[in-house]
């Protein structure tokens, strides 16, 4: 069974009695474990997709079929406890709490999840991406680099079925950058679903898959042939 | 809605806030809470003085009147048998009489002053038991039991001494003469002894004499026109109103002090009304000032509460966080309020009472006022908070983040 199935998903959105359509019949299917980079040209609907597949917004028309399940019956207290348990998100402007810790800020989904022991998952999940030593710095005390790593370790600490990542090294030297796709290919190695968007080739061949997407319809859809392996930066992992 | 998280987003917030904006809020909520209780507190205040001013030099606790159709009330050793009573501290009997008081200041008989003014007779050493006359003297000295030809006025009847009736008064001095007509007829000479001022304007318009002096002048003995009772405890003036009736008092007209007090009745719902329509208002300048708070906090929060909804919180807990802070800021106010109602302004009001026409005024503060203006500002803050929290938690995810 697929982990994520759409089918002729579409997307318009209604402003003052105007109609922007923004996808269209956009179908796949996308199963656990797998690594899909969605790319495509700036405005051409990627991000909407990753919101409307993360249960930040819904699709129009279409159907979107989450581990089976339709989405379109949950309502909206459902969809806030899928993004709490089932998905996790990183995105481009790192989108921490300011003023606050890096670690509450890990701790903040485990607040509203059943988990126990939020402050050792916490501090595990800071560790895998090498934050072990920044736990009481506040969010702007930490480079750009650390900030994107902060929020991988708040999109999988609550163990999350797929990690969403918008354009997660956009904000990023190619050092930092390069330090995140590893982590997102370890976490993928290690059984995690990731979906990344980006309009960079080059970071989209991290990825198993590429959907190209143009223009709001899918043009391609296709596995990476010359995958590109992130190396460690041995000093920030460990 | 997750509390705990509410709870630990809002103190986080708190805690890491401008410190500068938080002693703002907290002074403007303690401020709001002092005022809900100050205005309802003076009022209260004005009213308790009006009533100890009634009690204290006018009415005592009790007032037993005659019977109808009946001048004097015909009982003999009235006062021992009322003072023996349980419950009754002390006794006083009066003889009054409406009659005109004559000034001629030059014993001429040009430009005399007069008026017609209430005159009563007292025991001075009873009357120093149940009223404070004795102690409102502001010129000669108090009635002696065996003083005959002299009289002590109200400072309304003699001038002078801040008079609020000076052009109806006679303008007459301790030591000066004046003739007293009495409604039976009889003329007699008094000196004045003493003029006494106190908050009451009904006191102040009268003159005392001694009651052997007047009971020479009425020509009866052993009677009174009113008695005045003192209660050791102002809560027990029921239960003595009944050992009165069963000691035979039967068909004497019988009433509280406050049954008489037709005017703070008035005063009092008045005030009340007063009280409330401020109450109200700074209860709603404490929710908009709530509400404006909370409003900035959200806005400038925008970006926190996209984040947190897509993190998966719920709307409710994040109405709740924000409501929480709202609750925290009102319920400091409230505390803080109360410490500086009860630690600072109330002794400084006891030790400073204002001065004002009917009394003493300082400041009733009463469990049933602490209560209502706890509840108005958390009520304020609630409400303040809830709407704009509501609002911003209501926002879709992806406007909430990215505008």
């Amino acid at each position: 069974m697929s982990l994520i199935k759409i089918s002729n998903l579409s997307k318009t959105y209604q402003s003052n009695g105007l109609s922007t359509p923004v996808l269209h019949q956009v179908s796949f299917e996308i199963n656990e474990q797998e690594f899909v980079t969605i790319m495509g040209p700036s405005g051409s609907g990627k991000t909407t997709l990753m919101h409307i597949l993360g249960f930040l917004e819904r699709q129009s028309t279409g159907d979107y079929k989450f581990k089976g399940k339709n989405v379109e019956n949950f309502d909206d207290n459902y969809l806030a406890k899928l993004r709490n348990e089932e998905v996790g998100f990183v995105f481009q402007a790192f989108n921490l709490l300011p003023r606050t810790t890096v670690l509450d800020n890990v701790k903040l989904p485990l607040l509203y999840s059943k988990k126990k022991n939020h402050d050792l998952l916490a501090r595990k999940a800071l560790e895998s991406v090498g934050l072990g030593s920044r736990l009481n710095y506040y969010t702007n005390q930490i480079s750009g680099g650390e900030k994107q790593r902060v929020a991988i370790a708040r999109a999988l600490v609550t163990n999350p079925a797929v990690i969403f990542a918008d354009e997660p090294t956009g904000n990023l030297d190619s050092k930092s950058g390069n330090t995140v796709l590893y982590l997102l290919q370890q976490l993928n190695k290690q059984g995690r679903t990731i979906i990344l968007v980006t309009h960079e080739a080059e970071t989209a061949n991290h990825a198993k898959r590429i959907i190209k997407i143009k223009d709001g319809a899918i043009i391609s859809d296709q596995a990476v042939h010359k995958r590109v392996f992130a190396t460690a930066n041995t000093e920030l992992i460990k | 809605m997750n509390l705990k998280t509410s709870l630990f987003l809002a103190f986080h917030s708190i805690k890491r806030g401008n410190k500068g904006t938080l002693f703002m809020t907290i002074l403007i909520m303690t401020l709001a809470y002092v005022n809900l209780v100050f205005v309802s507190s003076i009022f209260g205040g004005i009213v308790q003085a009006i009533n100890n001013e009634a009690i204290n030099n006018q009415y005592s606790n009790i007032v037993i009147t005659p019977a109808v159709n009946n001048i004097y009330i015909k009982k003999n050793h009235a006062e021992q048998r009322l003072s023996s009573l349980p419950g009754v501290q002390a006794v006083a009997t009066h003889y009054v009489n409406q009659a005109i008081i004559k000034y001629d200041k030059n014993r001429d008989g040009n430009d005399i002053q007069k008026g017609r003014w209430t005159i009563k007779s007292i025991n001075p050493k009873q009357e120093e038991k149940v009223t404070d006359i004795y102690k409102s003297m502001v010129a000669g000295s108090y009635l002696k039991a065996t003083d005959r030809n002299q009289i002590i006025l109200g400072r309304d009847i003699s001038g002078a001494y801040g008079s609020d009736l000076e052009y109806l008064s006679l303008g007459v001095k301790v030591g000066d003469q004046v003739d007293v007509y009495f409604s039976n007829g009889v003329k007699r000479t008094y000196t004045v002894k003493g003029i006494f001022k106190t908050k009451n304007t009904q006191v102040n318009q009268s003159a005392f004499i001694t009651k052997g002096e007047m009971e020479s002048v009425l020509r009866v003995y052993n009677r009174s026109s009113e008695i005045l009772v003192k209660t050791k405890n102002i809560s027990s003036e029921g239960m003595v109103i009944r050992e009165i009736r069963r000691s035979g008092f039967k068909t004497e007209d019988i009433k509280k002090w406050s049954a008489l007090m037709g005017f703070t009745s008035g005063a009092s719902k008045s005030f009340d009304m007063i009280s409330i329509i401020l109450g109200a208002i700074g209860t709603i300048v404490a929710g908009i000032t709530i509400f404006i708070i909370i409003f900035v906090s959200v806005v400038n929060k925008r970006k926190q509460i996209g984040i947190l909804k897509a993190i998966g919180m719920r709307e409710g807990t994040i109405v709740a966080y924000f409501v929480i802070q709202a609750l925290f800021y009102g319920l400091v106010g409230v505390l803080l309020g109360i410490s500086l109602i009860l630690f600072v302004v109330r002794p400084l009001f006891i030790s400073n009472p204002l001065d004002f026409p009917v009394g003493w005024v300082s400041l009733k503060i009463t469990f049933n006022i602490i209560k209502i203006s706890n509840i108005s500002l958390l009520s304020a803050a609630l409400i303040g908070g809830f709407f704009p929290a509501y609002k911003g938690a209501k926002r879709s995810i992806l406007n909430s983040i990215w505008g």
